[in-house]
């Protein structure tokens, strides 16, 4: 029971340890990688190390966020990565203008006739474009130019298309697996499109050139990931502390009541489609934010990273991580996607079996998905489920 | 007594079978009502027809002393309106703890936004300690749900139902599994109910009814067979040959 005098925030911490526990963890974290940095302090961690590990960062918050709507509120959604690819591109498309912006102008500038605006637009658009044959700018790219436009759309595009196809999907009732085929169906429409040489954001190639931030063009890369990795270790911070918030209440009780019986929900008077539709929205802003920040770490953001697989990939994390607590999901994100670019990348020594050589390049996706059956079938909790096994022993 | 519910010529199709066939039912407030009938006679087709489970094809259900209409509503709204369910299977939310299944159902705002900011209050923690004291289950509040025994888990939906606050209870098969001195606490529980409140009970349990001693209706095929006291439609010669007899 909350006493009615303590501050809530105070009173939501100390009624919740585990959330402090992973505050501190997070911060000590942030810590640590900030003085081993190459841009800081003993330069121990490369900075294409204090890049990736930003960027999974940024996998954890997109994982809290699918926990919440899946663990919690029992939406198997597959398209998640889809609101995380276009925060990423809301926010790609202002580094690229931006920063085409500016070298087209330094190079005009030394032109004997002044360009004109129009001269300056039409060579900033060739610049974009010319890789899709196209000169101009398409109509979504108008507020391009504009920082405070674009952080808009982060929020705003992937907000809307989680409005409106979370209004269409659950006010006809559509559950279970036939909610889940239907996410699915919107993110692969959605990367398809996206691949199109004039889908307007440059086809298959996607958008490039994200790590070079206009404005910061003078300081080194080591100092801008150091950046982006306290933004992100913020943002999941924020993320964590707010979904901790809000599934601990009353409103958790009532989305975790909404998974396991959506019927009985209804008839104690909640009007259950709305309780969904805020979780899905809500998740998906959350996952362009979280989009947003990972994109300008990674450099570059195409449609397949938008494709269907990596959704799935989404609710596999957060399955081996454990649903329905949110530091499982940041545990399965973390391990996975890590664990996912130590053996593709190289990092795991081939093993040489005489007859036959196990390539991990090849091999991981098999160790992944047995992975995945075995935690399914063994420890359908997770991997989070065993820190509860060590917590709630008596 | 004035009238709360009003059905009237209801009828129900399912795939060419006439679930409910020209149903007319009136509920008082107060009142307490037992309703019974052979497997198939639209006892719980009822049920998901005033609660806005079921569409009917025609007919009306007429609601409180403004005339609703309860027929355009969604089951939400209907439960806001004042209406209580308790399903035949217990359905209690197994993974959380009697008390948060009590206050998920303690009357309060039921919007997103209401929930989200609600604070937990002293007047919330003393109702839901009276409810959990009529339910018997006073000393379980922190328990998990489903490690309630079946009629602790029956009692607890029936503690969800009154928490609501509802001007109409319909309870079906509330004393389904229980043994003989849970049943007596559920007739106990179901009898002080109904003295705010209109109960409506299907039960096919007779001494069970007896022992509720109201006013009862019998149905048969989707339609009212009789109605009246429990002497008065045993003795039937109608009700015998379709339900008692067999």
């Amino acid at each position: 029971m909350s006493k009615p005098d303590i501050a809530p925030r105070r009173s939501f911490l100390a009624e919740n340890p585990s959330v402090m526990w992973f505050l501190g963890l997070l911060g000590l974290f942030t810590l640590g990688v900030t003085v081993l940095a190459e841009g800081f302090g003993l330069a121990l961690l490369s900075t294409s190390m204090v890049k990736i590990l930003g960027m999974t960062l940024c996998l954890c918050l997109i994982a809290v966020a699918m926990d919440v709507v899946w663990g919690y509120c029992g939406i198997l959604s597959l398209g998640h990565f889809a609101f995380f690819g276009l925060g990423g591109y809301a926010i790609g498309m202002w580094l690229m203008y931006a920063r085409t912006q500016g070298i087209v102008v330094e190079s005009l500038a030394n032109a004997p006739i002044p360009p004109t605006q129009e001269e300056i637009n039409d060579a900033i658009a060739t610049q974009i474009f010319g890789v899709v044959g196209s000169n101009e700018l398409p109509l979504i790219w108008a507020f391009a130019d504009s920082l405070f436009m674009q952080l808009l759309f982060v929020v705003l595009v992937p907000g809307l298309l989680a409005l409106i196809f979370g209004w269409l999907a659950f006010r006809s009732r559509v559950t279970g697996v036939y909610l889940s085929i239907l996410t699915q169906a919107m993110t692969l429409a959605l990367s398809l499109y996206l691949f199109q040489n004039d889908s307007g954001l440059r086809g298959n190639n996607g958008l490039s050139g994200l790590q070079n931030i206009p404005g910061l063009l003078h300081l080194p890369q080591s100092t801008i990931a150091l950046w982006f990795f306290w933004a992100s270790a913020a943002a999941l911070g924020l993320g964590y502390l707010f979904f901790a918030w809000l599934v601990s209440g009353k409103f958790g009780s009532v989305i975790r009541g909404i998974r396991d019986n959506e019927a009985r929900v209804r008839f104690l008077g909640y009007h259950v489609e709305s309780y969904k539709l805020v979780i899905f929205t809500l998740t998906a802003v959350i996952s362009g934010l979280a989009g947003a920040l990972y994109y300008p770490q990674a450099g570059i953001i195409n449609p397949a990273e938008i494709a269907p697989i990596a959704s799935i990939y989404l609710a596999v994390w957060v399955a081996i991580g454990g649903r329905g607590r949110l530091y499982g999901a940041v545990i399965g994100a973390a391990v996975v996607s890590l664990a996912s670019s130590w053996f593709t990348g190289g990092g795991a020594p081939d093993i040489d079996l005489g007859f036959y050589t196990i390539n991990w390049t090849d091999w991981w996706l098999v160790l992944l998905g047995l992975g995945f059956v075995a935690v399914t079938l063994f420890f359908p909790r997770g991997i989070g489920g065993l820190f509860d096994m060590l917590v709630r022993k008596p | 007594m004035t009238t709360l519910l009003e059905v009237s010529g209801v009828s129900v199709t399912f795939d060419g079978f006439r679930a409910i066939n020209n149903l007319s039912i009136q509920i008082g407030e107060p009142e307490l009502r037992a309703m019974i009938g052979p497997n198939g006679a639209g006892k719980t087709t009822f049920m998901d027809i005033v609660t806005g489970k079921t569409k009917p094809d025609e007919g009306r259900v007429i609601w409180g002393e403004r005339n609703i209409s309860l027929l355009g509503m969604s089951e939400s709204a209907i439960a806001r309106a004042g209406i209580g369910r308790k399903f035949q299977k217990p359905t209690v939310f197994e993974e959380q703890t009697v008390r948060e299944n009590l206050a998920m159902a303690l009357k309060n705002k039921r919007g997103p936004l209401d929930v989200l900011l609600y604070r937990r209050s002293a007047e919330g923690a003393a109702r839901i300690a009276e409810l959990a004291e009529e339910i018997g289950l006073a000393d379980d509040l922190p328990r998990r749900a489903g490690d309630l025994s079946h009629g602790q888990k029956q009692w607890l939906e029936i503690g969800m139902l009154l928490a609501q606050d509802p001007r109409l209870l319909l309870v079906d098969e509330p004393a389904a599994g229980m043994t003989p001195a849970e049943r007596e606490h559920t007739t106990d529980i179901l009898k002080r109910a109904a003295e705010t409140r209109a109960v409506v009970v299907i039960e096919h349990d007779m001494e069970f009814v007896r022992r509720l001693g109201c006013k009862v209706t019998v149905l048969h095929e989707g339609a009212v067979l009789a109605e009246g006291s429990l002497d008065h439609v045993t003795q039937n010669r109608q009700v015998i040959d379709v339900y008692l007899g067999r």
